[in-house]
């Protein structure tokens, strides 16, 4: 019946559409009447715009502080939502935590040592009735929040908009959504992360990784803990800024941001700078000793210390550049598509 | 004629040249022999010659005879004859549509016709006996034959790699389940301009495998992936703000990827361009797996 009915329709198109014809031809006698406009839309009553938040769950807000007896080598994990973060390195083996008008504390021991210390603790914010945790979060939150803890402890936090001061501990993980990052006399170790906010380390050593996605990332006197630490940097559109940062393999990449260190190239060692757009920015002793391997795209290079050519190819948006300064003992890689690469003498 | 003479009237025609060939012979072979008609003729002549000389301009000026009228008409009829058929159809229709009975009756039709159109176009889903053969259907390519490769909704920085082919379909004998096999994704879409179904699969041609650089088709692969999972959700992710910051990274990078690629498809052999390009494509998968990582952070935090 429907392949019936469907052959039917197919013989029927044919003078259907002969009749469309003829009508559509013969039916323009008669010029098209003017489409009414459509009657104009009062964007004042609309609603207004009202993206809801998630309320963040702190039952109270009052200035609270607790302490506890750890292990000198304990291993802490805090999370923060909001609030001005400070940790400080003390010498003894206690923690204490200071929080003014925010959530309630809560010392969670997950592992203890031997003798009965926490070796692993955490430290939890709001907590729900009969002390558990919280349904919506049971991160720590307030106006300030500080916390006192042994020198060689090591952290790891973890925080929606915190600006975190960290100082004298032995390693430190952080991680956070919005907020400038310092860290302080750190000789174990970093891992920083911030997706709106600037990072700075000072006087630090160990293996450090520094992310950033729109801010600027700063490091100041760093040093390797051991052989093979490595030193990594990296932001959206900040600029990286290296000064003595003594690693012997130091990656520091940034897409619209400049990169620029001002320190020595430590024989053996490599040094990976990149950019997109921004400018590569050395300052280096005239007697280092390095070879240079540079792609520069549409960018330029130019080099204060004289350096012996070894192969250079100056092709629009393939140039190139392998040359040497000294004896060549360190390499150094730079790539950028459109900045522009330059050394000068410190 | 008068005797063996001729009028004045047969004369004066044949001075004019109206008279028939026999007859003007005739005249010519007697006024030659007849000093009468030789006279009667020659007076005809200076009479006409009077005549001529004052009546010149109005001889001069183009009058159509009956032989030009004549000739008119028949180049009419054979021209009328050489006209279009649907010329004729349209003249023909142009005065049954003035009336208003045949009118309603030509909307009537339209109305008809659109019913039938749309009705014919539409998929036939209700037949199933012939659902079972259309998913036995072979998928042959219109070109040479190509081995299956990536599909991708990257279209941008993908060398022709996600050129849809079109592929035509014919019935045969091979199973559905050999088909899932050949076709990794057929899409099926409704083409207003066709009368059946149509069916499009997305591969990549050889060509376009061969057009990648060694290991560049993992990076696109993996920015396909991320930027799939990221599709749609930016916006809930990043403050306006970060979103600011984060197109125009991207901006940037697409950019150089795509500044790179000319550069290397100019010349393959350029090592440094093509470093440039790869620390490019890694700066687009850092970049979108910011976005990722942070809102893995996000969710943890709530």
């Amino acid at each position: 019946m429907y392949r019936k009915g469907k052959q039917f329709s197919k013989i029927w198109m044919l003078p259907c559409f002969a009749a469309v014809f003829v009508t559509g031809v013969f039916g323009q006698s008669d010029p098209p009447r003017p489409q009414s406009h459509p009657l104009p839309v009062d964007r004042s009553k609309r609603p207004p715009y009202t993206k809801k938040f998630p309320a963040i769950y702190i039952r109270e807000r009052s200035t609270n502080e607790k302490s506890i007896a750890v292990d000198p080598n304990v291993e802490m994990k805090i999370c923060v939502l909001e609030g001005k973060l400070k940790i400080n390195g003390w010498a003894r083996d206690e923690v204490r935590v200071f929080v003014k008008n925010g959530s309630s504390i809560t010392l969670k021991v997950l592992e203890k040592n031997a003798a009965g210390k926490p070796v692993w603790l955490r430290v939890t914010g709001s907590t729900g009735p009969g002390d558990q945790p919280s349904p919506r979060t049971d991160c720590l939150s307030g106006e300030n929040i500080e916390l006192d803890v042994p020198m060689r402890a090591s952290l790891n936090l973890e925080g929606r908009v915190t600006e975190t001061t960290v100082d004298s501990v032995k390693k430190v993980a952080v991680k956070n959504i919005g907020g400038n990052i310092f860290l302080h006399n750190i000789t174990g170790g970093i891992t920083a992360s911030t997706y709106e906010g600037d990072v700075t380390v000072e006087n630090s050593g160990g293996q450090i990784s520094l992310v950033s996605s729109t801010g600027n990332i700063v490091a100041f006197e760093v040093s390797p803990g051991q052989i093979g630490d490595i030193f990594r940097a990296k932001t959206s559109n900040g600029a990286i800024s290296l000064q003595r940062v003594d690693h012997r393999q130091i990656e520091a990449n940034s897409i619209s941001g400049s990169v620029l260190f001002n320190g020595k190239f430590l024989s053996g060692g490599l040094y990976n700078f990149k950019t997109s757009n921004g400018s590569i920015r050395m300052t280096l002793p005239v007697e280092s000793s390095f070879q240079i391997i540079a792609s520069y795209g549409f960018g330029s290079f130019n080099s204060d210390i004289p350096l012996k050519t070894i192969l250079e190819n100056v092709t629009s948006g393939g140039k190139s550049l392998h040359g040497m300064i000294g004896a060549g003992d360190a390499t150094l890689n730079l790539t950028t598509n459109s900045g522009s690469i330059g050394i000068k003498k410190q | 004629m008068n005797g063996n003479c001729f009028e004045i009237g047969t004369i004066q025609a044949f001075l004019d040249g109206e008279t028939a060939p026999d007859l003007s012979l005739k005249i010519t072979n007697h006024a030659a022999a007849c000093e009468a008609c030789a006279h009667l003729l020659a007076e005809a002549e200076d009479e006409s010659s009077v005549v001529f000389s004052i009546l010149e301009r109005e001889f001069d000026s183009l009058v159509p005879t009956q032989r030009l009228w004549s000739r008119i008409n028949e180049s009419i009829a054979v021209e009328k004859s050489h006209n279009p058929f649907w010329q004729k159809i349209t003249f023909a229709l142009s005065a049954l549509i003035a009336n208003p009975s045949l009118a309603v009756a030509a909307s009537v039709l339209i109305l008809f016709s659109m019913f039938a159109a749309v009705w014919n176009l539409r998929p036939d889903t209700a037949n199933d006996g012939n659902r079972d053969r259309a998913a036995a259907a072979s998928i042959q390519r219109t070109e040479q034959p190509a081995t299956l490769g990536i599909i991708s909704n990257e279209r941008e920085n993908m060398p022709q790699a996600s050129a849809a082919e079109v592929y035509s379909v014919k019935e045969t004998n091979i199973s559905p389940d050999k088909l899932r096999k050949l076709v990794t994704d057929v899409s099926y879409k409704e083409a207003k301009s066709q009368t059946g179904p149509q069916f499009t699969a997305v591969r990549s041609s050889p060509a376009s495998v061969a057009e990648y650089l060694p290991g560049e088709e993992s990076y696109v692969k993996t920015i396909s992936d991320l930027k799939q999972n990221l599709d749609g959700q930016k916006d809930n992710i990043l403050n306006p703000s970060s979103r600011v910051a984060y197109e125009r990274d991207m901006a940037v990078v697409n950019d150089a990827i795509t500044k790179m690629k000319e550069v290397v498809r100019k010349n393959p052999k350029n090592q440094s361009a093509k470093q440039v390009l790869y620390a490019s494509y890694q700066n687009k998968i850092d970049l979108l797996n910011s976005v990722a990582e942070r809102e893995e952070l996000m969710a943890s935090l709530k």
